[in-house]
C-alpha cells in the first residue's frame, strides 16, 4: 500500500510513530499527481516546492518532539475559489486567470497554523456555478471511476483528487450541493457544514447567504478531522457564528436513533438504482437498532425555483465587482470606461455565469422583485420551518444525495435545466442553512458510486457524522481507490 | 413572463454576441418558466434566525494590506493609482 492511499487519521498516527515522514508522504502524493493528472485533470495549480517546504517544516517539528495538531504534515488540496496568499486563485475563470491573492482565507490560515501541507488548487465550475466541472474555463476534470464521465460539481476537482489519490484531504465549497454531489459521484465523503460554522473570509463569493466551505475526505473520521480544524468564529465574517465548539466525538452506535425519511426525495426523478441503494442502507440501519420515521417536507418541489432565484440574485450582485478596473482580466478593446466594463465582462465570463448573472439581474429588476425574489425568500423561510418541524420527530434525515450517478461528458451541456436538476436533493439544505454529509452508498450497474445524504439540525454535525460512521462500518470502510487504467 | 434579453444584458453590463442571442433567449426563457413555479404566500418575512444571531466586530483600527500588494493585481497602474480610460471631457 502506497502512502497516498492511507487516511489522514492513519497517517497522523504514522507520522507520530515515525513510520513515515511528511516529506515522504508529500512526495508520494506529488508522484501520484504526476502519474495520473494527465488523465484526471483535477489540479489547476500544483505547488510542488511550497508543499515540500511545508512538509520539511512539519518533519523538523516532529523531530524536535513538539506536540502538533493532527493535520501537521498532511497533504491537503484546496478548491480554487479559496484565496491563498501568493498562489494563483482563478475560480476556473478567465476573469481571474492572473489573480494572485495578497491574503489568505481564514480556512487557509487555520490549515497553515495546524501545520498542514497545501498541495495546490483544484478545478471547479467557473465561480462554482455548475454540477459537472465542465464549466471550467481551463479544463474538464474526469471521474476516476470512469474517465469518460464527469466528477460532478462544482467541487469536482476536490472530489476527483481524493478518489485518484492525488490528495489526502481537500477543501470544497457548497452553495447548492457543490460539495455533496461531486462527493457522491466520486465515491467519497463530503460535509456541507451548518451555515456559519466555517468562516467564508477569503472564499470568493457566489451566493453569500448560501455559500459554505467544507471538508472532503475518503473516510468519515477524516472529514471530521478537517472540519474540526477549520470551523469556529471569525471576526472577519459577521455571518460566522459566535459560538464555542466541543471536540467532535463520533459514535457508530445507532440504537434508538430516529431517522426521518421524506417521501418527497424519493420521487420519479430519482433513478431506481439510487433509490434501491439508499433503501438498502436504511434497512441495515433499522436492523442495527435505528427507527425509521416517515416524514413530510411538502415545499420540496419548489426548492429548486427558490434556490435559483436567490442564488442568481446574489451572484448578479457579487459578480458585479468584476469590471476590469482593480484586478483580474481587462479586455484589450477599450475606448472608454463603459467599454472596460462591457467588454471585460462579456469576454471574461463563460456562458453559465452570464446566464446566472442575467437571471439574477432579471429577478431583482424593477417590477419583478416582488414576484420572484420576495416569494423565493418567503419560500426559504417556509422550507426552513418545515425542517425545524421535522426535526421534532427525528434526529437526522436520510435522502439520496443526487438523483443519478456520474453522467458522460456533454450529456447535459445544451440544457441548463437538466444540469440544474442534479441539485434537486441538495439545495434545500443550503436554503435552510443546515449541515449535511454525503457518503458512498453502493454502486449502480455501471459500477458508478451512489451517494446518500444525511441532513441534521443546525450545528448537529457530530450527530450526522456519527450516523455516517455507522454506515461506513457496515460497508467495511469507505477508503477504497478505484483502479485508474 | 417574456424576458427582454437586450434590457437584462444591458443592466448586467454584458454584451451578447448575435450568434448566441437565440440560445440565451431560449435558455433564460425556460429557466424563468421553471422558477416561476412558486406558490402564493401570505406570511410575513422574518429574515433573521433569533436562535443563531450574528455578532458584529468592534469597529477598531487594524493593520490592513499595503498599497503595492493591492495594486499588484491591477491591470494598469500609475503613481500608486489604478488607471482607466478618460471619463470626463
Amino acid at each position: 500500500m502506497e502512502l497516498y492511499e492511507f487516511s489522514a487519521v492513519e497517517l497522523s498516527r504514522m507520522l507520530r510513530a515515525r513510520e513515515c515522514s511528511s516529506a515522504e508522504l508529500t512526495r508520494s502524493v506529488l508522484e501520484r499527481i504526476e502519474k495520473v493528472e494527465k488523465r484526471v485533470r483535477a489540479y489547476l495549480t500544483v505547488d510542488r516546492e511550497g508543499a515540500l517546504a511545508a512538509a520539511e517544516r512539519a518533519d523538523e517539528r516532529f523531530a524536535a518532539g513538539e506536540t502538533l495538531p493532527p493535520l501537521s504534515g498532511i497533504p491537503i488540496g484546496v478548491k480554487d475559489n479559496i484565496c491563498t496568499r501568493g498562489m494563483r486563485t482563478t475560480c476556473a475563470s478567465k476573469m481571474l486567470d492572473n489573480f494572485v491573492p495578497p491574503y489568505n482565507a481564514t480556512v487557509i490560515e487555520r490549515l497553515q497554523s495546524a501545520g498542514a501541507v497545501v498541495t495546490g488548487k483544484l478545478n471547479l465550475d467557473e465561480f462554482a456555478m455548475g454540477s459537472s466541472c465542465e464549466n471550467s474555463h481551463f479544463q474538464k476534470t474526469a471521474n476516476p471511476h470512469d474517465l469518460t464521465r464527469v466528477p460532478g460539481g462544482s467541487s469536482g476537482g476536490s472530489a476527483a483528487a481524493l478518489a485518484a489519490g492525488e490528495a489526502i484531504l481537500t477543501l470544497g465549497s457548497d452553495t447548492g450541493g457543490s460539495i455533496r454531489q461531486p462527493a457522491a459521484y466520486c465515491g467519497i465523503v463530503g460535509l456541507k457544514p451548518t451555515y456559519g460554522a466555517v468562516s467564508r473570509y477569503g472564499l470568493v463569493a457566489f451566493a453569500s447567504s448560501l455559500d459554505q466551505i467544507g471538508p472532503m475526505a475518503r473516510t468519515v473520521e477524516d472529514a471530521a478531522l478537517l472540519f474540526s480544524a477549520i470551523r469556529g468564529a471569525d471576526s472577519r465574517d459577521a455571518t460566522c457564528a459566535a459560538r464555542e465548539y466541543a471536540p467532535l466525538s463520533l459514535s457508530s452506535d445507532v440504537r434508538g436513533m430516529r431517522i426521518g425519511v421524506p417521501e418527497e426525495y424519493y420521487g420519479d426523478g430519482v433513478e431506481a438504482a439510487v433509490k434501491a441503494a439508499v433503501h438498502a442502507q436504511l434497512q441495515e440501519l433499522e436492523k442495527a437498532g435505528a427507527k425509521l420515521i416517515p416524514i413530510r417536507l411538502p415545499s420540496t418541489p419548489y426548492a429548486l425555483s427558490a434556490y435559483y432565484i436567490i442564488s442568481s440574485a446574489e451572484a448578479s450582485s457579487n459578480l458585479a465587482r468584476y469590471d476590469g478596473v482593480r484586478y483580474g482580466f481587462r479586455s484589450e478593446r477599450v475606448e472608454n470606461l463603459e467599454d472596460v466594463y462591457l467588454n471585460t465582462r462579456s469576454e471574461g465570463f463563460g456562458d453559465e455565469c452570464k446566464r446566472r448573472i442575467m437571471l439574477g439581474t432579471f429577478v431583482l429588476s424593477s417590477g419583478y422583485y416582488d414576484a420572484y425574489y420576495k416569494r423565493a425568500k418567503l419560500l426559504q423561510q417556509r422550507i426552513a420551518a418545515e425542517f425545524t418541524e421535522a426535526f421534532k420527530s427525528c434526529d437526522a434525515i436520510v435522502t439520496p444525495t443526487a438523483p443519478d450517478t456520474a453522467f458522460p461528458f456533454g450529456a447535459h451541456s445544451d440544457d441548463p435545466l437538466k444540469m440544474y436538476a442534479s441539485d434537486i436533493c441538495t439545495v434545500t439544505v443550503n436554503i435552510a442553512g443546515l449541515p449535511a454529509v454525503s457518503i458512498p452508498c453502493g454502486k449502480d450497474a455501471h459500477g458508478l458510486p451512489i451517494g446518500m445524504q444525511i441532513i441534521g439540525g443546525k450545528f448537529t454535525e457530530e450527530k450526522i457524522l456519527s450516523l455516517a460512521k455507522a454506515c461506513e462500518e457496515m460497508a467495511g470502510g469507505f477508503n477504497r481507490l478505484p483502479a485508474l487504467d | 413572463m417574456k424576458i427582454d434579453l437586450e434590457k437584462v444584458a444591458q443592466l448586467a453590463r454584458l454584451k451578447i454576441e448575435p450568434e448566441k442571442r437565440e440560445m440565451f433567449e431560449r435558455q433564460l426563457q425556460s429557466i424563468v418558466e421553471m422558477v416561476e413555479k412558486l406558490p402564493q404566500m401570505e406570511e410575513a418575512y422574518v429574515g433573521v434566525d433569533p436562535a443563531h444571531p450574528m455578532q458584529l466586530r468592534e469597529d477598531t483600527v487594524r493593520p490592513s494590506l499595503r498599497r503595492e500588494a493591492i495594486l499588484a493585481n491591477a491591470p494598469q497602474t500609475q503613481a500608486g493609482c489604478v488607471v482607466v480610460p478618460k471619463t470626463v471631457e
